[in-house]
């Protein structure tokens, strides 16, 4: 197809290069500078999607991101981009684009069946039915309404595209380019001030591109272009177009999208698709403009009704007719601009104006070019289905009340102008409460809540004199206290047409008899009458007609339908439109991409990952890995054709017999310093420290205030002054804010400091009967003897040239060592190990035998110590101290704490001794009992015990001290177990704890 | 994101912070005699006021230190930050 | 009142929808209630409802500063599930549930329950054993709970990221089938317009200015609309508990914290099930109008206002690629926040106070919408009998003192860790 509704000359695209698209399957050519939407208007193309509900036929009604209907799946390099606005892409070589929302296709829609029946359709109407029978909701009547529902299809493969993340900080932030952000930004500038200038189009310029005006001796549009080249000049100052300023946070952080590569075939390599800025500026200029209101008629969602300045825009700056005999139906001036460009273009508009008649200077210039102008006219209504072939327009009264007879008049577009409104979004989501200006019947900001300022059209000002003016001063001003520099420039002349005042009239009353749809939200299909109903029906608040009628809720968040609504809410209820106010803003003021919100931060990299010094040696050495936290730790190390359990049975049984050696790295660690360590230590346990001597260690338990287990672990004495304290892995972070905590709020008057260590150091522990032979071939200088290094004991040693701290300590319940070394000898230290430990049969042991070895000895661990248990649940009694006070002793004398059957932590083992009890089971006494059945408590770990082979768990119960000995049943309902079980000690290995002590 | 200026090192976003908590709880004194009501208040009980609010954060990614900030709940307004052991 | 229909429909139809009655009508405030709830929100709707339905006590007035439902039941992620671990809550959801599957019936309002199931992904062992212990406390109190393998998730949500450039992999997931989701407002409008029909006064703009109390007994309140007196008053205001709290001086176990969620644009059926992601706090579902509705993590320090800050949805939506990863070309097309009140055990309260005649329900933390109508129907319980029904003992104020908290997390009075 030819493109027949291209200007042969005009605009700002570059007709010098033809760019071919697809759309819907058929090839048509464009210029480079298009938009997917100029270049199919170009090509007669009008039809693009179809409506929510009713499946009506949609073309585009804007130019820009006000856009309600045209939506259209792109297909950009292989790569699925659904919800595509065709009036935001840029066009390149080779784009395949395709309607939504119809099937089988957009010309022929069997969902527009719903059209014809839309009378039974009105606001809410699914509140009312589809609750016959029962059931049919979820199986019957939801699939179907989900099915027609939703715009583009996405696809479940992975983005390839890169987005990526930055952060700035300037002096002001201008959003928009327009003659307010433009002028702004150029006094700004000159003052030496640190600017950032985002323009969401791909075109500096805003309105000064389509505008009729003059500065200084320059159109508008050589004047903006020549400030633009100006400010990329400069090195204080940041331009940046298709940049959408969508969301004004907290203490004046702004959220940028900068589309990169969205306008080409395919990003380049490393280059992102987007980038989003976080921005935090000292002062905020918001010139973001204003959007066309529209005017409601009947049918006024005909594809080829249109807002009129996008009709301008698409004629200057595309080149693009939207139609051949246009009809501009207005209620203000602006009108009047578009009708003046189709006359010069060799086009005969007629001018619809709402208006008894006006003589402003632009009404005399379309007079004097023998426009036809129709006074006192409306449209009633749009004649047409896929395309508007004619209008039906007539006479209103001057209350607007009365229409006379009806006339229709054929036309191929109807160019639409309700006078305009100020895009006031990010002056609200910065905390502005808005106000409306009777003068344009619309909202602007009022007193700045942040640092912002609101210029030009945003502000509610149409002059360019007034706009440049102010905006100069403002840029100027802000600037100076900021840099205290100033270097003011003179404002230029401005020439510019006088306009006159506005029609307060937008909604065009039905004609006897009719019944015409007249659309509000037209991607929502929202009508009058919707409005009107939920009024009827008592949902009077703006946010309940809004959530009722799903007014302004699209994907356009009624850009265009908003003002509209609140304007037939007032006049229905009989107040003014500021008693009705405007439902809250919220970022994003545009739709923007969740892959550019999270960045980077993908896949493997969603989250950082941790390893060990000798993490490269578990790798070689087939470790199976599992997650810690953010920690990767080796599970069990594979032999052959191991599966977990086998393998963990072996280095479990390895460690009881023999030796093994595990990487405890991931250990929190924490240096302890100062004279008051004693004191302080004593007083985060729960047991007594002040005189643990030095060179010994000791187990500790601390709470939270609440009486709550925080967390376990050893402390060392390394000398009098000097403590090493480890946590658990998970709990490192927590417990290092808490004793910080303490240390600078509560007791500040301890002489201590704390600092993380745990990078610092690599750890090994050595456990099994044979560890103490290792450890004396790694330290043969040192006396590891019993008496030497005892239980509980600490050493500084040598291992090969490396220093070493020695620590007598055991999680696995065997006689243990653990050694640590400079993070950086880690390896060398654990290469060591295994070498010596050879003739001792060491193997390493992962995580799995770790908690085997734990689980039958009754050390508690995590599985146990989950946030909700107390010293006494663990058994832990022992490490309570009676005499000294602690964080959160006095939590412990609860009721429901000290009560006689209190949960207790036992063993648990099979009846048959064969079948292992399910983590997460219950324990019951009566697995047959009738639902709910009462549970005693849960199996909180289990293993297969290496010491008695058979199954073994711990289980945290009900009165568990008097229970040990009963026969009762675990249940799994989830796997399907009810399994016969004893209550043993929790202490099934070595309870009275000689083997730590040999 | 908040901007909290950190009384030992200025101005810095809220990512570099962790929250603590309504600042205004003071923990009892060790080894005194307090009521099990007095203890509980400590432990549950929180200000939580629509406007001005004491409370804690600690700059956990720079200086680790627990400071005091007067925040607006209702705006998010700061209006001052303390040092642990300054008092507004 | 007007039954709705699909023959209401067809019949309202063709009279051009002229004939609808108000849903609820806008009465001026009588001097004096039996019963006055603090708030309308779902909750306060749903105690109405049941006070007139079950213990036909209908001079009740619901006084709310705003506009009805335009608390967290209209902001919120409209999931239905219960799936606790305590037994406390799970009886309590579940007794909920049932409420939930008759409500559209019952309210002769369609509030599209919708049981498509709720998924929480498991992403190690040890996260699977953390959720058995949830799923068989479920099943041996009656509640549904299915434990599935990674094989079997990836047959529910093969959109899912099963590849090898993931952190952490799907290892399996807990499934309660008949959880699920519900169009929210209608839950606000559907139990008004019932409560409405059976004489409660649906008061909206007023706000309560401060109580009268004499002698240790609740005499009435003051609003902007004047004095109404009342010898039972049940507060009902979630995130702005505090604020009445303190015109009572009290001091409850509850700070109030910001949560926020957003949805993406519309696209067309691609989700099924409610799903929630096990390395992090991510949660989504697909509405019926094709957006992806989406949440998570707490701001993270004490608000009251309902805007929050880009980074904690930047944080919640890098879960949620992790998880979904197409979601990454979509967009997100709204954000909004609501105020929580967060209690020091993540559970709520719904007791008697010390005031003779005053009533507390508050607490939901994250939880308030599933629990709207179990918590109408036990608040509405404890205000007409006096004491509390067997379901919400568990949730009495004093369970702070006694020790017998109801943490389903675990993490103590740090509320606004998640």
């Amino acid at each position: 197809m030819s493109e027949n509704f291209r200007l042969d000359k005009g605009g700002l695209i570059n007709r010098n290069k033809k760019i071919s698209f697809k759309f819907n399957g058929k090839k048509y050519l464009g210029y480079e500078g298009d938009t997917l939407a100029s270049a199919l208007i170009a090509n007669g193309v009008h039809l693009v999607g179809r409506s929510f509900k009713y499946h009506r036929p949609r073309g585009f009604f804007g130019a820009g991101v006000d856009e309600p209907y045209a939506i259209v799946q792109m297909n950009r390099n292989n790569q699925v981009d659904p919800n595509v606005k065709a009036t935001e892409q840029e066009l390149f070589e080779g784009l395949e684009a395709k309607s939504v929302n119809c099937w089988p296709n957009v010309d022929f829609d069997i969902g527009a069946i719903n059209n014809f029946l839309n009378k039974f359709f009105p606001a809410g109407f699914y509140y009312k039915t589809f609750m016959w029978p029962k059931s049919f909701w979820h199986k019957v009547y939801e699939p179907i309404i989900r099915k027609a529902a939703g715009f583009g299809t996405a696809s479940i493969k992975h983005d390839k595209e890169r987005y990526e993340h930055k952060y700035e900080y300037c002096d002001l932030l201008i959003t928009g380019s327009g003659p307010s952000g433009l002028a702004s930004a150029y006094a700004a500038a000159q003052n030496g001030a640190k600017v950032i200038l985002a323009e969401d189009k791909s075109r500096f310029g805003g309105s000064l591109l389509t505008s009729e005006v003059t500065i200084g001796n320059q159109s508008g549009q050589e004047w903006s272009q020549k400030i633009i080249s100006e400010l990329k000049s400069m090195p204080n100052v940041i331009v940046k177009n298709r940049s959408q300023v969508f969301g004004y946070y907290d203490h004046n952080m702004l959220v940028m999208s900068e589309r990169i590569s969205d306008h080409l075939p395919k990003s380049e390599k490393y280059t992102p698709k987007q980038r989003l800025w976080y921005i935090r500026a000292k002062e905020v200029i918001i010139s973001s403009g204003s959007i066309e209101r529209p005017l409601v008629f009947g049918n006024n969602d005909t594809p080829g009704v249109i807002l009129s300045s996008a009709a301008k825009e698409y004629l200057k700056i595309y080149g693009v007719l939207v139609g051949k005999k246009p009809l501009v139906f207005t209620n203000n001036d602006s009108g009047y601009e578009t009708a003046i460009e189709f006359k010069k273009n060799g086009i005969d508009p007629i001018v619809l104006d709402t208006r008894k008649d006006s003589n402003s200077e632009i009404i005399k210039e379309a007079k004097d070019l023998n426009i036809n102008i129709k006074f006192s006219y409306v449209v009633v209504t749009a004649k047409g289905y896929k395309k508007v072939k004619s209008a039906d327009i007539t006479k209103i009264s001057d209350d607007k009340k009365n229409i006379s007879t009806i006339e229709n008049v054929n036309c191929d577009c109807i160019c639409v102008s309700g006078f305009w409104t100020p895009t006031i979004h990010l002056a609200s989501q910065s905390g502005n409460k808005t106000k409306f200006k009777e003068e344009i019947d619309a909202f602007i900001p009022s007193q700045s809540k942040q640092k912002e300022t609101t210029l030009g059209s945003a502000n509610g000002i149409f002059t360019l004199e007034e706009t440049l003016n102010t905006s100069f001063e403002k840029g100027n001003d802000l600037s100076k206290q900021i840099t205290n520099k100033e270097n003011k420039i003179s404002v230029p002349t401005v020439v510019e047409k006088k306009y006159s005042k506005h029609d307060k009239f937008w909604c065009v009353p039905l004609p006897k008899g009719k019944n015409y749809k007249r659309f509000l939200d037209f991607q929502n299909d929202v009508t009058v009458s919707d409005i009107q109903l939920a009024l009827r029906e008592g949902y009077r608040s703006i946010e309940h007609v809004k959530r009722y009628t799903t007014l302004g809720m699209a994907t356009d968040q009624g850009k265009t339908s908003n003002l509209n609504g609140l304007q037939l809410v007032s006049d229905f209820e009989n107040k003014v439109v500021p008693q009705v106010g405007h439902t809250t803003f919220r970022p994003p003021y545009t739709s923007v991409s969740i892959g550019a919100i999270v960045g980077r931060e993908i896949g493997i990299h969603s989250k950082p990952t941790r390893k060990s010094p000798m993490h490269h040696w578990h790798e070689k050495n087939n470790a199976v890995f599992v997650d810690a936290g953010v920690w990767l730790r080796p599970r069990y190390y594979k032999h052959g054709s191991e599966n977990l359990f086998e393998a963990s049975k072996r280095e479990a049984k390895n460690v009881r017999q023999n030796v093994g050696v595990c990487d405890v790295t991931t250990l929190g660690k924490i240096d302890i310093k100062g004279p008051d360590s004693a004191e302080f230590l004593n007083r985060v346990y729960t047991n007594a420290w002040l005189k643990l001597p030095v060179g010994k260690a000791r187990y500790g338990v601390m709470l939270r205030e609440d009486g709550i287990v925080m967390d376990d672990g050893t402390t060392t004495r390394i000398s009098e002054n000097h403590y090493h304290m480890t946590t658990t892995t998970a709990q490192a972070a927590n417990v290092l804010s808490h004793l910080e905590y303490y240390l600078q709020l509560v007791w500040p008057e301890l002489n201590v400091n704390v600092v993380s260590s745990t990078e610092q150091w690599a750890g090994a522990a050595i456990a099994g009967p044979k560890s103490r032979d290792v450890l004396q071939k790694l330290f043969p200088d040192l006396d590891v003897t019993n008496e030497g290094l005892p239980f509980m004991g600490y050493r500084e040693g040598n291992l090969f040239g490396v220093n070493a701290k020695i620590y007598r300590i055991s999680f696995s319940g065997e006689l243990a060592y653990e050694v640590n070394v400079e993070s950086d000898n880690g390896n060398y230290m654990w290469e060591k190990i295994m070498e010596i430990g050879k003739e001792f049969n060491i193997q390493p042991y992962g995580t799995e035998a770790l908690s085997t070895l734990r689980i039958e000895m009754g050390h508690v661990a995590g599985s146990e110590l989950d946030g909700r248990t107390i010293p006494y649940d663990n058994s832990l009694d022992g490490l309570v101290s009676k005499k000294k006070d602690f964080i959160g002793k006095r939590s412990l004398n609860k009721t429901a704490y000290v009560a006689p059957d209190r949960q207790k932590v036992v063993g648990v083992v099979p009846l048959d001794k064969k079948t292992s009890i399910p983590e997460g089971s219950y324990i019951v006494r009566d697995a047959k009992a009738k639902l709910p059945n009462p549970k005693l408590g849960h199996v909180s770990a289990s293993c297969w015990s290496v010491e008695y082979d058979n199954p073994f768990s711990l289980a945290i119960i009900k009165d568990g001290k008097n229970m040990i000995g009963q026969k009762l049943f675990a249940m799994s309902p989830l796997k399907n177990k009810i399994i016969p079980v004893e209550i043993v000690s929790s202490h099934y290995v070595d309870p009275k704890g000689e083997r730590v002590r040999s | 994101m908040l901007y909290i200026k950190c009384p030992h090192c200025g101005l810095r976003s809220q990512n570099e912070f962790s929250y603590g908590g309504d600042a205004t709880v003071k923990r009892p004194e060790l080894n005194k005699e307090i009521s099990d009501q007095d203890w509980d208040n400590f432990v549950y009980l929180r200000k939580s006021p629509r406007g001005k609010h004491l409370e804690l954060w600690q700059h956990i990614s720079g200086c680790r230190q627990w400071i005091k900030v007067e925040r607006d709940t209702l705006t998010h307004e700061i209006f001052k930050t303390l040092k642990a052991n300054e008092e507004l | 009142m007007q039954k709705y229909s699909v023959f209401s429909l067809i019949k309202n139809a063709f009279k051009g929808h002229k004939d609808w009655e108000v849903a609820w009508k806008d009465p001026t405030p009588k001097t004096e209630y039996d019963v006055i709830i603090i708030g309308g929100g779902g909750h306060g709707l749903a105690t109405a409802y049941y006070l007139a339905k079950e213990h036909n006590i209908t001079k009740v007035a619901i006084i709310e500063k705003g506009w009805i439902g335009g608390g967290n039941v209209g902001r919120n992620t409209t999931i239905i599930r219960s799936n606790y671990m305590h037994d406390e809550n799970g009886l309590f959801s579940e007794f909920g549930m049932n409420l939930w599957r008759n409500m559209s019936q019952d309210l002769n309002f369609n509030v599209m329950f919708s049981p498509r199931g709720i998924i929480n992904l498991a992403h190690s062992d040890a996260q699977m054993n953390v959720y058995s212990r949830r799923g068989n406390s479920m099943r041996l109190n009656g509640i549904d709970a299915v434990l599935l393998n990674r094989e079997e998730v990836r047959k529910i949500i093969p959109m899912a990221d099963f590849s090898e450039n993931v952190r952490f992999p799907i290892f399996g997931g807990l499934m309660q089938p008949s959880a699920g989701t519900a169009r929210h407002d209608a839950v606000a409008w559907g139990y008004a317009r019932q409560a409405d029909s059976m004489g409660v006064d649906i008061i909206q703009n007023c706000e309560v200015t401060g109580f009268d109390i004499s002698n240790g007994k609740i005499l009435g309140i003051r609003t902007s609309k004047g004095n109404i007196k009342a010898k039972k008053i049940g507060l009902c205001v979630a995130g702005s508990t505090n604020i009445l709290a303190e015109k009572l001086n009290m001091t409850l176990p509850i700070e109030t914290h910001l949560l926020q969620a957003c949805v993406s644009e519309p696209i067309k059926p691609i989700l099924d099930n409610v799903v929630t992601f096990g390395a992090g706090h991510f949660y989504c579902s697909q509405s019926d109008k094709g957006e992806m509705v989406m949440g998570g993590d707490l701001d993270g320090y004490n608000s009251y206002s309902q805007r929050g800050n880009l980074p904690t949805l930047q944080h919640v939506l890098t879960e949620g690629i992790a998880m979904f990863p197409f979601l990454s070309k979509l967009k997100m097309l709204r954000t909004w926040g609501g105020i929580m009140d967060m209690s020091m055990d993540g559970s709520p309260i719904i007791d008697k106070t010390h005031i003779e005649g005053l009533y507390l329900n508050c607490g939901w933390c994250y939880g308030g919408f599933k629990a709207t109508p179990a918590s109408g129907w036990t608040f509405a319980h404890t205000i007409a009998q006096n004491r509390p029904h067997e379901l919400n003992a568990g949730y009495s104020l004093n369970r702070f003192s006694t020790g017998h908290l109801i943490d389903e997390k675990g993490l103590g009075t740090k509320t606004w860790i998640s």
